[in-house]
């Protein structure tokens, strides 16, 4: 996350600045002049989010060209609109290749949304699709789209029928409520509780500060506005039932972010913290897209032939509903036979050589995370269960809520700055800092109104003067 | 000038009476009539005489016209904001403030000017002979003595929304009817009102004033079918000044040079040397004991009725927060006044016990007082049934403002005063109604607040409603309004007008003028001496760049440049707080403009959201059923409204040709952008 963030900062820097000095014009003081309200430029994958041949790029908005000039090296004029073109595609700031592709200029009103647009045809390959929509939200002024965006666009523009108009409403409501189970999804894991505590303490520390403006009551306000909080450490040790609680990280397995929830073993206990650890653990298990099924291999029958039939058994104890279960396991969970150091090199071959007859198991990898031996191979398998995870259409798009997400972070961290930069100085620029900050983090977790904050001030305060 | 308005009012006080009595002399048809004096009254009385309607200001008293019922002190933070607004459109009460007012200061000085809180503490007797005197000199406005017995409907203009039409009033005495084509309820809290104190309940909106009219409240309830509220307040017992010891209390000075509210006044009539102070004292164990021990004496807390949780009475806070100091204030009720307003003090325990609880605080321990504290519980109408205009939805011509419309205090009722005058006004002379932008002022924030989601306790003004803060400044009131004022609305004299409009100018050539001069940040550290500047050596930084920093005054600019820049010395304040803010404000403004394109964005009132033949849950037809938003915007902020619902909403709109009458663009905008440019909300947020 600390490179993104340093980006972040710098661009934030930069557009502080550009607005700082684009101050000529002579009308500047009845503020905002019509010229400064354009549209954002928004951009989305258009085609489906399975994988694909070619997908398709939709960027529309005043910055189109702007963006086709960037990402497709056009330094002379754009291409004649509604024209294919094939160029190099790449990062405008690296200007690392990111593919080469079909590139489409379309000059507004004559476009989907009745505004300057451009579409990109690239190949449908995960990477490339996220490599490019990274790189369309490094460009200043544009953002990624919010659902259904670009159809009510077009609907503003009068660029769709009644007829067409009379489904919109459910469409919206129908790529919201995608976009809302997606958000739930994550929402219920750990970065989603990052989220909603950040918010939490965010309206906190706004109705700290603007009680401290409102009503002047300064010992009231405490200190220590943006304290950080810390992150639990796994602890780890040879004694089974160490792990109770669930202990979450995220990861980046072959471009994919992919949160890791390690829990609890599963096994019977008489100890009720770690029988509470158990019971989250198999609700954790309920809820994750691939559930890595670690077995100590010193534990297997030494008869290789009876391996099969002890796992299956011991998957389906493990595992929720066994009955439906077997077809979604092998796509859903990897068996990791650990510790394989200790099994004779003979016996874990043997054992291999029965598990690769046997249908209806999941793929098992030995491996010992004490000499790393098999580790490789066990993360190339890993990666190509993600991808396919990641490629189904029905898991919605990661990168693109990604893309999403990461645009409102970045512009919530930049407000924050803001505070700080203001705290000693402006307090009213300062708040206002806290303000945006809520707001971008708002439109992942939900809207913040004035009531709410005013409500937190007067359950923490005794206003009375 | 002022003086020479005392002067006429000690000449006109028999002319101000006789009307009340010579019904000969009263005219029987009025474009505007006002029902109350208080401060919506006076202000909707001013503002629709100004804009050029024959207006009548019906009063219980005419003494009372301008008299502040409760804290002797007008502004504050967000408070101080909508009187410079009122002033910026030509209200009274900044000028009456400057002239009435003993101790001036501006709060919050040290948390940024876009929160600035300018605040005076008011002589109760110069407030109040001011707004006679002004009023008094309004053309085209009469003012009459009597009370209200019942308000005047007839069938509906068919071709305007609403079910009823208000075609005048009639008064308890006099009866004979006096017709007019709108009519402008502030009746405060002497809607229904009950006054409280200890276990006495009798029926008034005020000690000492007669009772509340109850043919008008039962005509809005009755006939007009409004849904009203109930809500209480309360106020303090007035102390003898002479019976407190001022040496245990901790004194208060007001700012050395006062700051006007008015952007008329260069200087406030209190000379500064003149000005009173105010005092701090605590409350003590004594306090929250002699409250506990009297609960069961106190009828007015244990009613149901909301109070206001930011101006609590000494029960609730004591009840609320107990074991803790709590601060009272001690001001002065003016020059020569002999009492002191304990403000922190409200209470409603019989008199003999709050002469108890006073004493059990050092500073007071032999205080006498004057008049006991009281509570009040007042209907209010549901502000959701009325329009951005202040009009009644369901009733032409008939408009409300102040704590009718469930706020409470002076700034709110005078703010909402103005703009239903000026709106009274406008129907009686067959101009469309007019709404101010949430983007544009407080008042706009206030009314949308009110009509766009209702009130639950008396609503107050706070600078975190306002979500455009960094440019709802008061220092800029004049700015975004005044001009306006004058070219769109009419309730705005060409004299302020001119003013305004010459400090725009000004303020528009110096900043040209910063702009125009550039140095090397070297050679502006030269210039100045030393100031940490974060650019690098080479960077060329104009005037205004430089006026960003914290440490750069425009004095020190107009030391290295004053040839072309020490002649705007007079707006140094202005251009250093106009500095430092624009880059916030314009990166706000595309926000600004998606506000201002739902606020344009009208919905019929009449429209049945239950049985609208479009897609929309039950949930959310019934939101929008009970609080029925004025406009799209207004829809959008709802809670619980979805994205789908505001989109099938918009649908509605466009399908139905709903074109907003109501909104600022509708004179500026709509002629160059076309319908389609009104009807763009291309951004509404779709993840709420």
């Amino acid at each position: 996350m600390s490179p993104c963030t340093w980006g972040l900062w710098r661009s934030a820097i930069h557009t502080l600045k550009t607005f700082s000095r684009a101050s000529p014009s002579a009308r500047g003081l009845c503020i905002p002049t019509r010229a400064v309200c354009d549209a954002e430029t928004i951009f989305a994958l258009s085609s489906g989010h399975g994988r694909c041949g070619v997908a398709v790029v939709r960027v529309s908005g005043p910055a189109s060209s702007m963006v086709l000039r960037n990402m497709a090296g056009l330094t002379q004029a754009l291409p004649p609109p509604r024209t294919a073109l094939l160029r190099r595609i790449s990062d405008p700031q690296s200007k690392e290749l990111l593919d080469r592709g079909l590139v489409l200029w379309f000059k507004g009103p004559h476009s989907f949304t009745g505004e300057d647009s451009a579409e990109f045809h690239i190949h449908g390959g995960p990477a490339v699709i996220t490599a490019v929509l990274q790189a369309l939200g490094s460009l200043e002024g544009v953002r990624p789209a919010e659902a259904g965006e670009f159809t009510r666009r077009a609907f503003h523009a009068g660029k769709l029928g009644l007829t067409e108009v009379e489904g919109l409403g459910d469409l919206i409501h129908a790529e919201t409520e995608a976009q809302r189970r997606q958000a739930l999804r994550q929402m219920d894991g750990e970065l989603g509780r990052l989220y909603q505590d950040w918010s939490y303490r965010l309206k906190r520390c706004l109705a700290h500060v603007e009680a401290f403006i409102d009503f002047s009551e300064d010992e009231l306000i405490e200190d220590g506005v943006l304290n950080q909080g810390q992150r639990p450490a796994a602890i780890v040790s040879p004694i089974a039932g160490t792990t109770r609680d669930i202990v979450e990280t995220s990861l980046d397995i072959g471009g994919f972010p992919v949160l890791l929830s390690d829990t609890a073993g599963l096994r019977d206990s008489s100890d009720s913290v770690e029988r509470e650890g158990v019971r989250r653990a198999r609700q954790r298990v309920e809820q994750a897209d691939l559930t890595l099924v670690v077995v100590d291999s010193t534990q297997l029958p030494p008869d290789p032939q009876l391996v099969p039939a002890f796992l299956q058994e011991y998957l389906s104890t493990v595992l929720p509903s066994p009955e439906a279960g077997m077809k979604a396991a092998s796509d859903r969970v990897l068996l990791v036979l650990n510790k394989s150091d200790l099994v004779p090199e003979e016996q874990r071959e043997r054992t291999e050589g029965e598990l690769r007859e046997i249908t209806g198991l999941p793929p098992a990898c030995f491996l010992s995370c004490y000499t790393s031996t098999g580790l490789e191979d066990f993360l190339t398998v890993l990666q190509s269960r993600v991808k396919t995870l990641c490629g189904d259409p029905l898991s919605g798009a990661p990168s693109l809520t990604q893309a999403r997400h990461r645009a409102h972070l970045q512009q919530s961290v930049a407000a924050l700055n803001q505070y700080h930069q203001y705290r000693d100085q402006d307090l009213a620029l300062a708040a206002e800092g806290v303000r945006l900050a809520l707001t971008h983090l708002g439109r992942i977790t939900g809207r913040v109104g004035a009531e709410e904050i005013l409500d937190i001030i007067f359950r923490d305060f005794c206003i009375g003067k | 000038m002022l003086a020479q308005k005392l002067h006429l009012l000690r000449h006109n006080v028999l002319s101000f009476v006789s009307s009340r009595t010579g019904s000969d002399l009263t005219r029987r048809q009025y474009d505007v009539i006002v029902v109350g004096g208080g401060h919506a009254g006076t202000e909707a009385a001013a503002a629709a005489a100004r804009l050029g309607a024959e207006t009548l200001l019906i009063t219980q008293k005419i003494m009372t016209i301008g008299a502040l019922s409760c804290n002797p002190s007008l502004g504050g933070v967000g408070k101080g904001q909508l009187v410079r607004e009122v002033d910026a459109l030509d209200g009274l009460c900044g000028r009456a403030g400057d002239w009435a007012g003993v101790h001036f200061s501006i709060l919050n000085r040290s948390k940024g000017p876009a929160v600035w809180g300018p605040r005076a503490q008011l002589d109760r007797e110069r407030y109040r002979q001011f707004i006679q005197s002004e009023l008094l000199s309004t053309p085209r406005l009469t003012v009459l003595e009597g009370s209200v017995d019942e308000l005047l409907v007839s069938q509906p203009n068919p071709e305007e929304p609403g079910h009823h039409r208000v075609t005048g009033i009639r008064l308890v005495d006099g009866s004979h009817p006096i017709l007019s084509s709108s009519v402008v309820l502030t009746t405060g809290t002497f809607l229904s009102g009950s006054l409280f104190m200890g276990q006495t309940t009798s029926p008034g909106g005020r000690m000492g004033d007669a009772q509340s009219c109850a043919g008008l409240s039962y005509t809005l309830k009755e006939t007009l079918g409004l849904r009203v509220g109930r809500l209480r307040t309360g106020t303090p017992p007035r102390i003898v000044k002479e019976s407190v010891d001022l040496s245990l209390a901790q004194l208060q000075a007001p700012d050395k040079q006062p700051t006007p509210f008015s952007f008329l006044n260069t200087h406030t009539h209190c000379k500064p040397e003149e000005q009173l102070p105010c005092y701090l004292i605590h409350t003590t164990p004594g306090v929250e004991r002699v409250v506990r021990e009297s609960v069961h004496l106190n009828c007015h807390i244990q009613q149901d009725a909301k109070g206001p949780r930011y101006c609590p009475s000494i029960e609730s806070r004591v009840l609320r927060f107990p074991g803790r100091r709590h601060q009272v204030w001690l001001e002065p009720e003016g020059l020569t006044s002999d009492l002191l307003y304990p403000q922190g003090l409200s209470m409603t325990m019989p008199p003999d016990v709050q002469l108890r609880l006073l004493r059990e605080i050092p500073a007071l321990h032999r205080a006498e007082i004057r008049t006991p504290g009281y509570g009040v519980q007042y209907d209010f109408v549901c502000p959701t049934q009325l329009t951005p205009s202040l009009q009644v939805k369901s009733t032409q011509g008939l408009f409300l403002a102040g704590q009718i419309n469930g706020t409470t205090g002076y700034e709110e009722a005078a703010a909402q005063g103005l703009w239903a005058g000026v709106n009274a006004g406008r129907t009686a002379l067959s101009l469309p109604p007019m709404a101010l932008s949430r983007t544009q002022s407080y008042i706009g924030v206030l009314i949308d607040d009110l009509v766009g989601r209702g009130v639950t306790e008396p609503y107050r003004m706070f600078t975190s409603r306002a979500e455009f803060r960094t440019y709802l400044r008061p220092d800029n009131a004049d700015l975004r309004l005044t001009p306006r004022g004058f070219e769109e609305v009419g309730c705005v004299t060409l004299q302020r007008y001119k003013k305004a409009v010459s400090v725009r100018d000004g303020l528009q050539e110096a900043l040209m003028a910063l702009q125009s001069v550039a140095l090397s940040s070297t050679r502006w550290r030269e210039k100045l001496g030393n100031i940490s500047l974060s650019e690098n050596k080479s960077t060329t930084l104009n005037g205004l760049d430089l006026l960003q920093y914290k440490d750069v005054s425009f004095e020190m600019l107009a030391s290295v440049f004053p040839e072309c820049l020490s002649q705007y010395f007079e707006y140094s304040q202005r251009l250093k707080i106009e500095a430092v803010y624009r880059p916030h404000c314009e990166k706000q403004s595309r926000e600004m403009e998606r506000i201002r394109r739902e606020e344009s964005l009208s919905l019929p009132s009449d429209m049945d959201y239950l049985s609208l033949p479009v897609s929309l849950s039950q949930e959310v037809r019934e939101i929008l059923d009970r609080v029925r938003p004025n406009t799209l915007g207004a829809a959008t902020r709802l809670p619980g409204m979805t994205p789908a619902g505001i989109i099938h909403l918009l649908n509605y709109v466009l399908r139905t040709g709903q074109r907003n009458r109501h909104t600022e663009h509708r004179n500026r905008s709509s002629q160059k952008e076309g319908e389609k440019g009104q009807l763009c909300a291309s951004n509404i947020p779709i993840s709420q």
